[in-house]
Protein backbone atom coordinates (compact mmCIF):
# COMPACT_ATOMS: atom_id res chain seq x y z
CA UNK A 1 0.00 0.00 0.00
CA UNK A 2 1.13 3.29 -0.50
CA UNK A 3 1.84 5.61 2.39
CA UNK A 4 3.37 8.99 0.34
CA UNK A 5 0.47 10.77 -1.58
CA UNK A 6 0.89 14.06 -2.91
CA UNK A 7 -1.61 16.29 -0.85
CA UNK A 8 -4.58 16.08 -3.94
CA UNK A 9 -4.58 13.02 -4.95
CA UNK A 10 -6.34 9.75 -4.02
CA UNK A 11 -5.35 6.41 -5.94
CA UNK A 12 -8.28 5.67 -8.74
CA UNK A 13 -9.43 2.39 -9.33
CA UNK A 14 -10.06 1.18 -12.81
CA UNK A 15 -13.86 -0.13 -12.01
CA UNK A 16 -14.73 3.37 -12.25
CA UNK A 17 -18.75 3.56 -11.52
CA UNK A 18 -20.59 5.31 -14.67
CA UNK A 19 -21.06 8.79 -13.07
CA UNK A 20 -17.83 9.40 -11.39
CA UNK A 21 -16.80 12.85 -11.64
CA UNK A 22 -13.23 13.14 -13.62
CA UNK A 23 -12.03 15.12 -10.66
CA UNK A 24 -10.10 13.89 -7.45
CA UNK A 25 -12.07 14.37 -4.26
CA UNK A 26 -10.71 18.12 -2.40
CA UNK A 27 -7.92 17.03 0.00
CA UNK A 28 -9.16 16.69 4.12
CA UNK A 29 -8.74 19.42 6.51
CA UNK A 30 -6.02 17.88 8.16
CA UNK A 31 -6.00 18.42 12.15
CA UNK A 32 -3.25 18.83 14.47
CA UNK A 33 -3.22 15.70 17.07
CA UNK A 34 -5.14 15.94 20.63
CA UNK A 35 -3.48 16.70 23.42
CA UNK A 36 -2.97 13.75 25.50
CA UNK A 37 -6.01 15.28 27.50
CA UNK A 38 -8.21 15.67 24.47
CA UNK A 39 -10.93 14.33 22.47
CA UNK A 40 -11.41 14.84 18.89
CA UNK A 41 -15.48 14.33 18.01
CA UNK A 42 -15.87 14.72 14.23
CA UNK A 43 -19.61 13.97 13.23
CA UNK A 44 -21.89 13.54 10.05
CA UNK A 45 -25.42 13.48 9.49
CA UNK A 46 -26.28 11.34 6.78
CA UNK A 47 -29.56 13.60 5.74
CA UNK A 48 -26.93 16.25 5.11
CA UNK A 49 -25.43 14.24 2.63
CA UNK A 50 -27.31 14.90 -0.92
CA UNK A 51 -24.73 13.81 -3.85
CA UNK A 52 -24.90 10.70 -4.93
CA UNK A 53 -20.94 11.34 -6.68
CA UNK A 54 -19.85 11.46 -3.10
CA UNK A 55 -21.53 8.25 -2.19
CA UNK A 56 -19.40 6.83 -4.68
CA UNK A 57 -16.29 8.57 -3.98
CA UNK A 58 -17.13 7.17 0.07
CA UNK A 59 -17.17 3.40 -1.54
CA UNK A 60 -14.04 4.01 -3.17
CA UNK A 61 -12.33 4.36 0.27
CA UNK A 62 -13.37 0.79 1.47
CA UNK A 63 -11.99 -2.31 1.85
CA UNK A 64 -13.47 -4.91 -0.44
CA UNK A 65 -14.76 -6.60 2.96
CA UNK A 66 -15.91 -3.38 4.30
CA UNK A 67 -17.73 -2.84 1.27
CA UNK A 68 -19.35 -6.32 1.29
CA UNK A 69 -20.50 -5.48 4.50
CA UNK A 70 -22.42 -2.38 4.18
CA UNK A 71 -24.05 -4.19 0.94
CA UNK A 72 -25.20 -6.48 3.20
CA UNK A 73 -26.99 -4.49 5.42
CA UNK A 74 -30.73 -4.59 4.70
CA UNK A 75 -31.93 -1.93 3.08
CA UNK A 76 -30.71 1.41 1.31
CA UNK A 77 -30.85 3.95 4.71
CA UNK A 78 -28.45 1.51 6.54
CA UNK A 79 -26.37 1.01 3.76
CA UNK A 80 -25.98 4.68 3.37
CA UNK A 81 -25.28 4.80 7.19
CA UNK A 82 -22.64 1.85 7.09
CA UNK A 83 -20.92 3.57 3.99
CA UNK A 84 -20.80 6.83 6.23
CA UNK A 85 -19.44 5.37 9.14
CA UNK A 86 -16.78 3.72 7.64
CA UNK A 87 -15.98 6.86 5.06
CA UNK A 88 -16.02 8.71 8.49
CA UNK A 89 -13.78 6.52 10.46
CA UNK A 90 -11.27 6.02 7.48
CA UNK A 91 -11.40 10.31 6.51
CA UNK A 92 -10.93 11.51 9.82
CA UNK A 93 -8.05 9.02 10.59
CA UNK A 94 -6.63 10.22 7.74
CA UNK A 95 -6.80 14.02 8.71
CA UNK A 96 -3.58 12.99 11.88
CA UNK A 97 -1.15 11.87 9.64
CA UNK A 98 -0.07 14.55 7.74
CA UNK A 99 -1.19 13.84 4.47
CA UNK A 100 1.03 10.45 4.46
CA UNK A 101 -1.79 8.06 4.87
CA UNK A 102 -5.02 8.30 2.83
CA UNK A 103 -8.04 7.22 3.98
CA UNK A 104 -8.34 4.40 1.50
CA UNK A 105 -4.88 3.15 2.77
CA UNK A 106 -5.85 2.21 6.42
CA UNK A 107 -6.12 -1.25 7.84
CA UNK A 108 -8.38 -1.80 10.94
CA UNK A 109 -8.26 -5.11 13.07
CA UNK A 110 -9.77 -6.41 16.03
CA UNK A 111 -8.67 -6.51 19.35
CA UNK A 112 -8.50 -9.93 21.35
CA UNK A 113 -12.46 -8.64 22.58
CA UNK A 114 -13.38 -7.64 19.46
CA UNK A 115 -12.62 -3.73 19.59
CA UNK A 116 -11.74 -2.08 16.17
CA UNK A 117 -8.18 -0.71 16.34
CA UNK A 118 -5.46 0.69 13.25
CA UNK A 119 -3.41 -1.65 12.51
CA UNK A 120 -0.53 0.82 10.82
CA UNK A 121 2.15 -0.50 7.74
CA UNK A 122 5.57 0.13 8.78
CA UNK A 123 6.93 3.16 7.79
CA UNK A 124 11.46 4.10 7.40
CA UNK A 125 10.85 7.56 8.03
CA UNK A 126 7.54 8.42 9.61
CA UNK A 127 6.52 6.88 13.03
CA UNK A 128 2.46 6.64 12.73
CA UNK A 129 1.04 8.85 15.33
CA UNK A 130 -0.61 6.17 18.19
CA UNK A 131 -4.55 6.92 17.68
CA UNK A 132 -7.12 5.39 19.51
CA UNK A 133 -10.50 5.96 17.52
CA UNK A 134 -14.36 5.02 18.24
CA UNK A 135 -17.53 5.07 16.39
CA UNK A 136 -20.92 5.41 17.35
CA UNK A 137 -24.24 5.96 15.32
CA UNK A 138 -27.60 6.16 15.03
CA UNK A 139 -29.82 6.71 11.86
CA UNK A 140 -29.40 10.10 11.95
CA UNK A 141 -25.80 10.76 12.97
CA UNK A 142 -22.09 9.47 13.16
CA UNK A 143 -19.85 9.58 15.45
CA UNK A 144 -16.17 9.12 15.19
CA UNK A 145 -13.80 10.31 18.21
CA UNK A 146 -10.18 10.08 18.16
CA UNK A 147 -7.60 10.70 20.88
CA UNK A 148 -4.11 9.95 21.35
CA UNK A 149 -2.62 6.84 22.90
CA UNK A 150 -4.84 6.69 25.35
CA UNK A 151 -8.19 3.81 25.34
CA UNK A 152 -11.57 5.99 24.16
CA UNK A 153 -15.25 5.40 23.92
CA UNK A 154 -17.95 7.31 22.11
CA UNK A 155 -21.72 6.61 22.24
CA UNK A 156 -24.35 8.93 20.89
CA UNK A 157 -28.01 8.30 21.27
CA UNK A 158 -31.62 10.74 19.65
CA UNK A 159 -32.88 12.85 22.45
CA UNK A 160 -35.93 11.70 20.91
CA UNK A 161 -35.51 8.19 21.03
CA UNK A 162 -38.78 6.31 22.83
CA UNK A 163 -38.01 2.99 24.19
CA UNK A 164 -40.70 0.19 23.49
CA UNK A 165 -40.31 -0.97 27.65
CA UNK A 166 -40.72 0.78 30.40
CA UNK A 167 -37.91 3.09 31.46
CA UNK A 168 -37.73 1.86 35.08
CA UNK A 169 -37.98 -2.23 33.70
CA UNK A 170 -34.92 -1.36 31.65
CA UNK A 171 -32.94 -0.10 34.28
CA UNK A 172 -34.01 -2.63 36.81
CA UNK A 173 -32.88 -5.14 34.45
CA UNK A 174 -29.67 -3.31 33.35
CA UNK A 175 -28.61 -0.63 35.05
CA UNK A 176 -26.89 -1.03 38.69
CA UNK A 177 -29.37 -0.22 41.97
CA UNK A 178 -27.84 3.17 42.84
CA UNK A 179 -28.54 4.14 39.00
CA UNK A 180 -32.18 2.92 39.29
CA UNK A 181 -32.58 4.40 42.83
CA UNK A 182 -31.56 7.73 41.08
CA UNK A 183 -34.36 7.39 38.17
CA UNK A 184 -36.92 7.04 40.01
CA UNK A 185 -36.31 10.17 42.05
CA UNK A 186 -37.50 11.59 38.59
CA UNK A 187 -41.40 12.23 38.91
CA UNK A 188 -41.52 13.18 35.50
CA UNK A 189 -41.63 10.26 32.75
CA UNK A 190 -40.02 12.62 30.01
CA UNK A 191 -37.49 13.47 32.54
CA UNK A 192 -36.44 9.97 32.94
CA UNK A 193 -36.43 9.16 29.54
CA UNK A 194 -33.99 11.56 29.00
CA UNK A 195 -31.79 10.50 32.13
CA UNK A 196 -32.19 6.88 31.00
CA UNK A 197 -30.63 8.09 27.63
CA UNK A 198 -27.90 10.00 29.23
CA UNK A 199 -26.83 7.17 31.85
CA UNK A 200 -26.90 4.51 28.66
CA UNK A 201 -24.85 6.59 26.12
CA UNK A 202 -22.39 7.39 29.31
CA UNK A 203 -22.04 3.14 30.43
CA UNK A 204 -21.97 2.55 26.78
CA UNK A 205 -19.54 4.75 26.27
CA UNK A 206 -17.30 3.05 29.21
CA UNK A 207 -17.70 -0.08 28.60
CA UNK A 208 -16.41 0.58 24.81
CA UNK A 209 -13.41 2.86 25.92
CA UNK A 210 -12.63 -0.18 28.41
CA UNK A 211 -12.41 -2.23 24.86
CA UNK A 212 -13.53 -5.59 26.63
CA UNK A 213 -16.82 -5.70 24.91
CA UNK A 214 -20.08 -5.91 26.64
CA UNK A 215 -19.56 -8.79 28.35
CA UNK A 216 -16.39 -7.60 29.71
CA UNK A 217 -18.11 -4.92 31.99
CA UNK A 218 -21.86 -5.41 32.32
CA UNK A 219 -23.95 -2.76 32.89
CA UNK A 220 -25.49 -4.19 35.88
CA UNK A 221 -22.04 -4.40 38.00
CA UNK A 222 -20.97 -0.74 37.88
CA UNK A 223 -22.59 2.89 38.58
CA UNK A 224 -22.03 6.34 36.70
CA UNK A 225 -22.96 8.89 38.99
CA UNK A 226 -22.11 12.52 39.55
CA UNK A 227 -20.00 13.14 42.34
CA UNK A 228 -19.38 16.05 44.17
CA UNK A 229 -16.10 17.93 43.13
CA UNK A 230 -13.43 18.44 45.54
CA UNK A 231 -11.47 20.90 43.30
CA UNK A 232 -11.67 24.41 44.70
CA UNK A 233 -12.01 27.43 42.26
CA UNK A 234 -9.32 30.30 42.03
CA UNK A 235 -11.20 32.42 44.75
CA UNK A 236 -10.34 29.32 47.15
CA UNK A 237 -14.27 28.42 47.57
CA UNK A 238 -15.39 25.93 45.54
CA UNK A 239 -18.11 26.06 43.14
CA UNK A 240 -21.61 24.63 45.01
CA UNK A 241 -22.91 23.02 41.52
CA UNK A 242 -19.00 21.54 40.56
CA UNK A 243 -19.30 18.14 40.34
CA UNK A 244 -17.78 15.72 38.13
CA UNK A 245 -19.12 12.26 36.01
CA UNK A 246 -17.32 9.35 37.90
CA UNK A 247 -17.47 5.45 37.50
CA UNK A 248 -17.04 3.02 40.42
CA UNK A 249 -18.10 -1.20 40.61
CA UNK A 250 -21.26 -1.98 42.21
CA UNK A 251 -19.43 -4.59 44.97
CA UNK A 252 -17.07 -1.31 45.84
CA UNK A 253 -18.91 1.74 46.26
CA UNK A 254 -16.92 4.68 47.03
CA UNK A 255 -14.30 3.21 45.75
CA UNK A 256 -13.99 5.68 42.31
CA UNK A 257 -12.24 4.00 39.09
CA UNK A 258 -10.32 7.59 38.59
CA UNK A 259 -8.54 6.11 35.33
CA UNK A 260 -11.78 7.26 33.83
CA UNK A 261 -13.10 10.46 32.58
CA UNK A 262 -16.18 11.18 31.18
CA UNK A 263 -18.01 14.03 29.25
CA UNK A 264 -21.51 13.96 28.46
CA UNK A 265 -23.65 17.23 26.44
CA UNK A 266 -25.84 17.48 23.88
CA UNK A 267 -24.57 17.46 20.08
CA UNK A 268 -26.64 19.09 17.18
CA UNK A 269 -29.47 19.55 19.38
CA UNK A 270 -30.75 16.08 18.30
CA UNK A 271 -28.53 14.22 20.22
CA UNK A 272 -26.46 13.01 23.42
CA UNK A 273 -23.13 12.17 23.49
CA UNK A 274 -20.81 10.42 25.67
CA UNK A 275 -17.06 10.24 25.93
CA UNK A 276 -15.19 7.95 27.92
CA UNK A 277 -11.20 8.40 28.29
CA UNK A 278 -8.59 6.86 30.00
CA UNK A 279 -6.48 9.66 32.10
CA UNK A 280 -2.92 10.19 31.10
CA UNK A 281 -0.77 9.01 34.30
CA UNK A 282 2.10 11.33 32.99
CA UNK A 283 -0.64 14.07 33.90
CA UNK A 284 0.41 15.41 38.11
CA UNK A 285 -3.05 17.18 38.00
CA UNK A 286 -4.95 14.03 36.77
CA UNK A 287 -6.86 13.26 39.31
CA UNK A 288 -8.30 16.79 38.68
CA UNK A 289 -7.72 17.86 35.24
CA UNK A 290 -10.98 17.47 32.99
CA UNK A 291 -11.30 15.98 29.77
CA UNK A 292 -11.17 18.34 26.72
CA UNK A 293 -13.13 18.43 24.19
CA UNK A 294 -12.87 19.71 20.05
CA UNK A 295 -15.90 19.04 18.17
CA UNK A 296 -16.30 18.91 14.23
CA UNK A 297 -19.19 18.97 12.01
CA UNK A 298 -17.86 17.49 9.00
CA UNK A 299 -19.20 15.56 5.67
CA UNK A 300 -15.98 14.34 3.87
CA UNK A 301 -14.59 15.61 1.04
CA UNK A 302 -17.15 18.23 1.18
CA UNK A 303 -17.01 20.93 3.97
CA UNK A 304 -15.71 20.68 7.68
CA UNK A 305 -16.88 22.95 10.35
CA UNK A 306 -15.47 23.12 13.63
CA UNK A 307 -18.37 23.64 16.01
CA UNK A 308 -16.57 23.23 19.31
CA UNK A 309 -17.42 26.69 21.05
CA UNK A 310 -21.06 26.83 19.44
CA UNK A 311 -24.66 25.97 20.24
CA UNK A 312 -24.04 22.62 18.56
CA UNK A 313 -22.40 21.45 21.01
CA UNK A 314 -24.05 22.53 24.81
CA UNK A 315 -24.90 21.42 28.00
CA UNK A 316 -21.10 19.56 28.67
CA UNK A 317 -20.98 17.68 31.67
CA UNK A 318 -17.65 16.19 32.85
CA UNK B 1 -13.25 -11.31 7.32
CA UNK B 2 -17.00 -9.48 5.91
CA UNK B 3 -18.40 -9.95 8.95
CA UNK B 4 -15.69 -8.21 11.61
CA UNK B 5 -15.50 -5.19 9.07
CA UNK B 6 -19.49 -5.05 9.33
CA UNK B 7 -19.51 -5.28 12.91
CA UNK B 8 -16.52 -2.69 13.33
CA UNK B 9 -19.17 -0.08 11.40
CA UNK B 10 -21.24 0.07 14.11
CA UNK B 11 -21.16 0.05 18.54
CA UNK B 12 -18.71 -2.46 18.72
CA UNK B 13 -20.00 -3.32 22.47
CA UNK B 14 -22.24 -5.98 20.51
CA UNK B 15 -23.52 -9.25 20.92
CA UNK B 16 -21.48 -10.99 18.31
CA UNK B 17 -17.86 -10.40 19.96
CA UNK B 18 -18.66 -12.07 22.97
CA UNK B 19 -17.58 -15.50 22.86
CA UNK B 20 -20.15 -18.08 21.81
CA UNK B 21 -19.12 -20.50 24.89
CA UNK B 22 -22.28 -22.54 24.54
CA UNK B 23 -21.13 -23.94 21.30
CA UNK B 24 -17.44 -24.16 20.80
CA UNK B 25 -17.03 -24.83 24.41
CA UNK B 26 -12.86 -26.13 24.47
CA UNK B 27 -12.27 -24.57 21.63
CA UNK B 28 -10.93 -21.29 22.80
CA UNK B 29 -9.13 -21.04 19.83
CA UNK B 30 -12.46 -20.07 17.49
CA UNK B 31 -14.32 -17.95 19.83
CA UNK B 32 -12.91 -14.83 18.21
CA UNK B 33 -14.04 -16.07 14.64
CA UNK B 34 -17.14 -17.80 14.59
CA UNK B 35 -19.71 -15.83 12.23
CA UNK B 36 -16.52 -14.43 10.66
CA UNK B 37 -16.28 -15.93 7.54
CA UNK B 38 -19.61 -15.25 5.36
CA UNK B 39 -20.36 -16.91 2.28
CA UNK B 40 -22.87 -15.15 -0.12
CA UNK B 41 -25.45 -16.78 -2.36
CA UNK B 42 -26.29 -19.36 0.27
CA UNK B 43 -29.31 -18.23 2.06
CA UNK B 44 -30.68 -21.11 3.23
CA UNK B 45 -27.71 -22.45 4.47
CA UNK B 46 -26.54 -21.55 8.03
CA UNK B 47 -23.41 -19.24 7.42
CA UNK B 48 -21.15 -21.06 10.20
CA UNK B 49 -17.27 -21.74 9.66
CA UNK B 50 -17.35 -24.30 12.33
CA UNK B 51 -18.45 -28.22 11.33
CA UNK B 52 -21.99 -29.16 12.29
CA UNK B 53 -20.74 -31.91 14.63
CA UNK B 54 -19.73 -28.47 17.20
CA UNK B 55 -23.20 -27.97 17.69
CA UNK B 56 -25.38 -31.14 18.62
CA UNK B 57 -26.13 -29.04 22.08
CA UNK B 58 -27.55 -26.46 20.31
CA UNK B 59 -30.63 -28.21 18.09
CA UNK B 60 -32.25 -26.12 15.75
CA UNK B 61 -35.28 -24.03 17.07
CA UNK B 62 -38.92 -24.91 15.58
CA UNK B 63 -40.15 -22.66 12.59
CA UNK B 64 -42.61 -21.00 15.11
CA UNK B 65 -40.40 -19.62 17.39
CA UNK B 66 -38.51 -18.47 14.73
CA UNK B 67 -41.18 -16.58 13.08
CA UNK B 68 -42.09 -15.08 16.76
CA UNK B 69 -38.13 -13.63 17.10
CA UNK B 70 -38.80 -12.40 13.58
CA UNK B 71 -41.97 -10.60 14.85
CA UNK B 72 -40.54 -9.39 18.14
CA UNK B 73 -37.57 -8.32 15.85
CA UNK B 74 -39.65 -6.48 13.25
CA UNK B 75 -41.39 -4.42 16.31
CA UNK B 76 -38.55 -3.52 18.10
CA UNK B 77 -37.05 -2.15 15.12
CA UNK B 78 -39.90 -0.56 13.73
CA UNK B 79 -39.33 -2.46 10.45
CA UNK B 80 -42.10 -2.71 7.43
CA UNK B 81 -44.14 -5.84 7.23
CA UNK B 82 -42.73 -6.25 3.49
CA UNK B 83 -38.92 -5.99 5.31
CA UNK B 84 -37.91 -9.54 5.13
CA UNK B 85 -36.42 -10.89 8.53
CA UNK B 86 -35.34 -14.64 8.41
CA UNK B 87 -33.75 -16.94 10.77
CA UNK B 88 -30.51 -15.97 8.52
CA UNK B 89 -31.01 -12.58 9.31
CA UNK B 90 -28.32 -10.78 12.04
CA UNK B 91 -29.57 -7.87 14.44
CA UNK B 92 -26.70 -5.50 12.96
CA UNK B 93 -28.08 -5.63 9.92
CA UNK B 94 -31.42 -4.98 10.49
CA UNK B 95 -30.06 -1.76 12.09
CA UNK B 96 -30.45 -3.13 15.72
CA UNK B 97 -28.02 -1.00 18.36
CA UNK B 98 -27.18 -2.39 21.71
CA UNK B 99 -30.10 -0.83 23.35
CA UNK B 100 -32.48 -2.50 20.34
CA UNK B 101 -30.81 -5.49 21.22
CA UNK B 102 -31.61 -5.44 25.23
CA UNK B 103 -34.68 -4.37 24.03
CA UNK B 104 -35.56 -7.28 22.05
CA UNK B 105 -34.07 -9.54 25.13
CA UNK B 106 -36.73 -8.26 26.59
CA UNK B 107 -39.70 -8.40 24.88
CA UNK B 108 -38.42 -12.20 24.17
CA UNK B 109 -38.33 -12.82 28.02
CA UNK B 110 -41.86 -11.31 28.54
CA UNK B 111 -42.95 -13.70 25.09
CA UNK B 112 -41.63 -16.66 25.66
CA UNK B 113 -41.53 -16.52 29.57
CA UNK B 114 -38.44 -17.00 30.22
CA UNK B 115 -35.28 -15.81 31.93
CA UNK B 116 -32.04 -14.94 29.82
CA UNK B 117 -28.43 -14.43 31.33
CA UNK B 118 -26.62 -11.43 30.26
CA UNK B 119 -23.86 -13.63 29.12
CA UNK B 120 -25.97 -15.73 26.60
CA UNK B 121 -27.99 -12.91 25.51
CA UNK B 122 -24.41 -11.28 24.25
CA UNK B 123 -23.97 -14.57 22.22
CA UNK B 124 -26.99 -14.13 20.35
CA UNK B 125 -26.86 -12.26 16.73
CA UNK B 126 -28.79 -13.84 14.20
CA UNK B 127 -33.02 -14.40 14.84
CA UNK B 128 -31.65 -18.13 15.07
CA UNK B 129 -29.68 -17.72 17.51
CA UNK B 130 -32.33 -15.84 19.75
CA UNK B 131 -34.87 -19.11 19.08
CA UNK B 132 -32.54 -21.49 19.70
CA UNK B 133 -31.99 -19.62 22.85
CA UNK B 134 -35.22 -19.55 23.64
CA UNK B 135 -36.43 -23.20 23.01
CA UNK B 136 -33.47 -23.84 25.18
CA UNK B 137 -34.55 -22.31 28.09
CA UNK B 138 -38.12 -22.96 27.53
CA UNK B 139 -37.32 -26.28 27.53
CA UNK B 140 -34.39 -26.33 31.02
CA UNK B 141 -38.03 -24.57 32.88
CA UNK B 142 -40.08 -26.83 31.72
CA UNK B 143 -38.09 -29.81 32.39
Amino acid sequence: MSWLLRRNMLPLHSNSLARRPLASPPPLLPAPLPSPRETHLWYVVPDQLKDASLLNQYMDLLSPCERQSVLRMNGERLQKGALLARALVRTTLARYTDCRVSPKSFKFRKNRFGKPEVEWNKYDLWAPPPLQFNISHTSTMIACGVALDLPIGVDIEEKQRKTRNNILSLARRYFSPVEVAYLRTLADLESQRHEFIRLWTLKEAYVKALGRGFSGAPFKDFTIRLEASNSKQVTGESKSDASRIVVEAVDHPGILMNRWHFALFELNNSHYAAVCMERDVKDPDRENNSLKLEVWRTLPFVEDECVTETAAVKNIIR
Amino acid sequence: MASISGTAIATFARPQFAARAQVVKGFSGLKSVSFSIQRNGFPSVRLQPAPRRFQVSCAQAKPETVQKVCEIVKKQLALSDDTPVTGESKFSALGADSLDTVEIVMGLEEAFEISVEEESAQSITTVQDAADLIEKLVEAKSS
